[in-house]
């Protein structure tokens, strides 16, 4: 079992979710969060006063799956949230040493 | 009932150990509640057989200590209204000190009600510790209000009653404070409001513990009387009687479903809830919306009464003097009170003026006066609230978003003449929407997001400083509040809300007399109340087609800034939690986005031939004009002219613009309300906007907003909107003909304004007072591929824009579009500039800056 994160734009959200469904991935958990990547955010200007964008909000979508999956899910979330542009995120794969599904105890259930 | 309850019950009640007789007793209370009886009639008779359980434990610990001791119970189980899974606080009451025998009596009566499974809240004290009250323990303070007796020493516990409870006691007025302190910090978890879609039946706001606490108060407040809510009729203390046992009913029920101390009737429980109260309806959801309407009922009362009690427990030191505040009003103890009743109920269009009123004093409006109102309202149709102008002007100064503006309009709405006046409002009453983000009935959602935007205007206050220091450049608030009241009153049906809150928003806007532009900014606010979450959170913020696209959609500045607000505000009245900092940040960044598109960007866009709108303007155009005189005088404006100007004056400027001679100038200046508008139209030449400037300022006056545009034909039109600050106009019969004069002479050249204006400015500036605001001088490369975009900000001063635009001029630049607007104290004025046609070269922006921020005196300012 592998732990997928994703940091990703907001707006990909709903194409992310519709990707991770067509490869059958059952559960995931949204979050929004705030950070930078190697741009370290921008600078922008209100009334003529300019002032540092450092942390952008971005949304951390994180999923669980069975090693033999990995794959398929790292290559529909990059397919769903890919622009192209600076700014689209990063994946990372995180290895899952054991999960159980709380309501019934089973093992490994993903 | 089962085998085992039937077993039990054969056994003599003396005989059954301890569990067996837990057992039985809820069993019994289960079976009440199962029959919807578990209210509390049910949980007195639970708790008398936990008493009895209590002592019976109490015969074998007695034997550990031979210190006088009494056991107490105390909180709601103290008011015998235990349910099912409640907590059984207790009290060790000692008259001597606590050693090891006592410890041990502790345990010996603890442990086997441990054993039994029950959750104990327990406190162990000797009587002395009491003799001054534990202010540092709020809830203890609070929880022996209900101290009653349960076995042991009677001395001990007649000694800490009149320790804590005898009209000598030094208890009372802490034990006010305590729990005064911790309702209100109790309903702030519940944003301070009954109308919760999935509510606390104990916690929240108008429940249980409220209950508890309206008489806790009234005893408090009247030691040695008998703890009912006086009231004459005595109908009061019946209706917080029948709130209480509607309220525990349901808590049994809820504990009897979860199998634990939970309390919230969500969405779930309140079908099984109405289905076995019985609530009316064929199916679940109107069932439901039955049983959620008792509810809040049953809510809005006890929150008035306990709003009610709260005050008399903190009488003023001396006496609030009875005043009158305005034409059949006063002000007394109370709050606003209406004088002569009998006047008033023919006049239900000045009914308003309480609630206004109450606003300006920072009071209530008096319980008789909101009761008066209830008794009356229904004799009147919605028109007879708002005969005249008069009336219409007096809403909208209500609506004006203050401190306060809330809990006035939610007056107005409990006691129904917010919905007498405005029907459409009142299909949402109590309306009940199930999804997975709101926590309100549609009803509190709206008056809420009128609470956050009010908040906004607090000047105390520093929440979201960003958004709050938007609100503080609008020129008309209250048009975002007359949105916001109806911006979801299209929920009463399964339609498209958005719409169908326009569409209903018709009627209160024709019965206001609201103007025609500020009824289409009121449609455009409640149509659009989506899009720029829509925008902001589910498009690519970092897109710049997505703010131009919905910078196309507001079209100025104005709009924007009431839609942002609008937008904030409504998110956040969704939930406690739904306004996360992340979503305010991509709020503020498509705000900004957008603004910039809108002030910066704009050159770039003109009008071209066969554009739709110019098509509309030629369908409708007045038979003098021609379709040609049409197309020359739009061509080349920018786009944003017809976003800002409607058809009528846009046919206005076409006629002045006709047959211009080079050396003419053609103007008009007409008053709105405190405000006049200036239209220049004259070929274009040199120093235009500069010397209009100067003219404006030479005779006082302060410029709200100013724009400058030419089209393909070289014709210039400046518009301007100024306040007539030392009311040279409103003073001087002849002074518009001697501003018009001196108007033509400045912009031909006829007239030396640099020599005018010097011999006025050290007059005026000794005359107005000084901003300190820092100034700043910034230039755009980013969004206008034709134009050096120069935005400079600062305090608005004397003179200042006939002294930029003048440096601007002498740097041998041209000015070909400017965007003035003053937001209180603060000027933001961009240029759009270009020289010899292109945009300037950077060694001329630098001598520019240079030759600006002297003439701003930016170094002066950083000293």
């Amino acid at each position: 079992m592998k732990l997928v994160k994703a940091i990703v734009r907001p707006n990909k959200v709903d194409e992310i979710k519709d990707a991770l469904a067509a490869c059958s991935v059952a559960g995931m958990t949204v979050t929004e969060v705030r950070g930078h990547g190697r741009q370290r955010g921008h600078s922008a200007v209100y009334r003529g006063r300019e002032y540092e964008v450092s942390l952008l909000p971005k949304i951390k979508i994180e999923v669980v799956v069975p090693d033999d999956m990995v794959e398929d899910v790292i290559d529909a979330i990059m397919s769903a949230a890919r622009t192209g542009e600076i700014g689209d995120g990063r994946v990372f794969v995180i290895p899952v040493e054991d999960s159980r599904k709380i309501r019934t105890g089973e093992r490994d259930v993903v | 009932m089962t085998t085992e309850h039937a077993t039990v019950d054969a056994v003599p009640a003396g005989e059954r150990s301890l569990a067996e007789t837990l057992r039985a007793a809820r069993d019994a209370y289960r079976a009440e509640i199962r029959l919807a009886r578990g209210g509390v009639q049910a949980a007195e008779a639970y708790s008398t057989l936990i008493d009895g359980l209590l002592v019976r434990i109490h015969e074998e610990a007695a034997a550990q200590t031979d210190t006088p001791v009494a056991l107490v119970a105390i909180g709601g189980y103290g008011r015998r209204h235990l349910c099912l899974h409640s907590d059984i606080d207790l009290l060790i009451l000692f008259g001597g000190p606590i050693a090891a025998a006592e410890e041990r009596f502790v345990k010996a009566q603890l442990h086997p009600l441990w054993d039994l499974g029950l959750d104990v809240g327990h406190q162990v004290r000797h009587v002395g510790e009491l003799e001054t009250p534990e202010t540092d323990n709020p809830e203890f303070l609070v929880a022996v209000l209900d101290a009653r007796f349960l076995t042991g020493d009677a001395g001990v516990f007649e000694r800490f009653n009149t320790l804590v409870h005898g009209p000598a006691s030094v208890w009372r007025q802490p034990t006010i404070e305590a729990l005064c302190g911790l309702v209100a910090d109790r309903h702030s978890q519940f944003n301070t409001t009954i109308y919760q879609l999935e509510p606390d039946v104990k916690e929240a706001p108008g429940a249980l513990r409220d209950v508890a606490a309206i008489r806790a108060l009234v005893a408090l407040s009247q030691p040695g009387a008998a703890r009912t809510v006086p009231t004459s009729s005595g109908r009061l203390d019946e209706a917080i009687d029948e709130a209480e046992e509607f309220f525990l009913r349901i808590r049994s029920l809820l504990h009897l479903e979860n199998g634990r101390n939970l309390n919230a009737l969500n969405h779930e429980h309140q079908e099984a809830v109405a289905e076995r109260f019985g609530s009316p309806g064929t199916q679940a959801q109107s069932q439901v919306e039955a049983l959620m309407s008792v509810y809040f009922h049953h809510a809005r009362i006890i929150a008035r009464v306990l709003a009610n009690a709260i005050k008399e427990a903190h009488p003023p030191s001396s006496p609030e003097p009875t005043k009158p505040v305005s034409d059949n009003l006063r002000r007394d103890r109370d709050g606003i009170s209406i004088i002569d009743m009998v006047r008033a109920s023919l006049q239900p269009h000045t009914w308003v003026r309480a609630f206004q009123a109450a606003i300006d004093e920072c009071c209530p409006v008096s319980p008789e006066t909101l009761a008066f109102v209830e008794r009356h309202g229904d004799r009147y149709t919605s028109e007879e609230f708002f005969p005249t102008t008069a009336e219409r002007d007096q809403f909208l100064r209500l609506l004006k978003p203050t401190p306060g503006l809330y809990d006035r309009l939610s007056e107005m709405h409990e006691n129904g003449l917010l919905g007498r006046m405005f029907p459409e409002f009142r299909k949402v009453y109590c309306r009940v929407i199930r999804d997975f983000y709101h926590k309100y009935t549609v009803d509190e959602h709206t008056l809420l997001t009128i609470r956050n935007l009010s908040a906004l205007a607090d000047p105390n206050s520093t929440e979201r400083g960003r958004f709050a220091s938007i609100f503080a450049e609008l020129r008309q608030p209250e048009l975002i509040v007359l949105a916001l009241l109806f911006h979801d009153t299209g929920k009463w049906t399964d339609k498209n809300h958005a719409e169908e809150s326009v569409r209903m928003v018709g009627g209160p806007l024709r019965r206001l007399r609201v103007p025609p532009e500020d009824i289409r900014t009121v449609e455009f606010l409640i149509r659009h109340h989506l899009q720029m979450s829509v925008a902001a959170f589910r498009r690519d913020s970092e897109d710049p087609e997505v703010a131009q696209q919905f910078a196309r959609l507001v079209g100025t500045e104005d709009r924007l800034k009431m839609l942002c607000l609008l937008t904030l505000v409504d998110i956040q009245a969704v939930s406690p939690e739904t306004l996360t900092p992340w979503k305010e940040e991509l709020l503020w960044r498509l705000y900004v986005d957008t603004y910039n598109h809108i002030t910066l960007g704009y050159g770039d866009e003109v009008i071209a031939t066969g554009q739709s709108s110019i098509s509309g303007l030629q369908a409708h155009r007045p038979p003098e004009i021609s379709e040609h005189q049409v197309t020359d005088f739009l061509e080349g404006l920018p786009q944003r002219y017809l976003r800002l100007v409607d058809p009528l004056t846009v046919y206005d400027h076409i006629r002045l613009s006709r047959d211009l001679e080079p050396d003419e100038v053609r103007l008009t200046l007409d008053q709105h309300d405190d405000v006049w508008e200036l239209s220049v139209v004259t070929k274009d030449r040199p120093r235009i906007f500069s010397n209009v400037c100067g003219v404006l300022s030479y005779f006082g006056m302060d410029i709200l907003r100013g724009q400058a545009m030419s089209n393909r034909q070289k014709v210039v039109l400046d518009l301007f909107r100024f306040v007539d600050a030392d009311r040279f106009l409103a003073l001087n019969e002849s002074g518009q003909s001697e501003v018009t004069r001196l108007l033509q002479d400045g912009v031909t050249g006829n007239a030396d304004l640099a020599a005018m204006l010097k011999g006025r400015e050290a007059a005026t500036r000794a005359r107005r007072r000084t901003i300190r605001l820092r100034s700043m001088v910034h230039f755009d490369h980013h969004y206008s591929d034709r134009y050096t975009v120069l935005e400079i900000g600062g305090a608005n001063r004397w003179g200042l824009l006939y002294n930029v635009s003048r440096v601007i001029s002498e740097h041998g630049c041209d000015i070909d579009l400017v965007l003035i607007s003053t937001e209180g104290d603060r000027a933001i004025d961009v240029f759009h500039l270009t020289r010899d046609g292109a945009k300037l070269a950077p060694d001329v922006e630098q001598d520019l800056r240079t030759g600006l921020e002297a003439a701003l005196g930016v170094a002066d300012e950083a000293r």
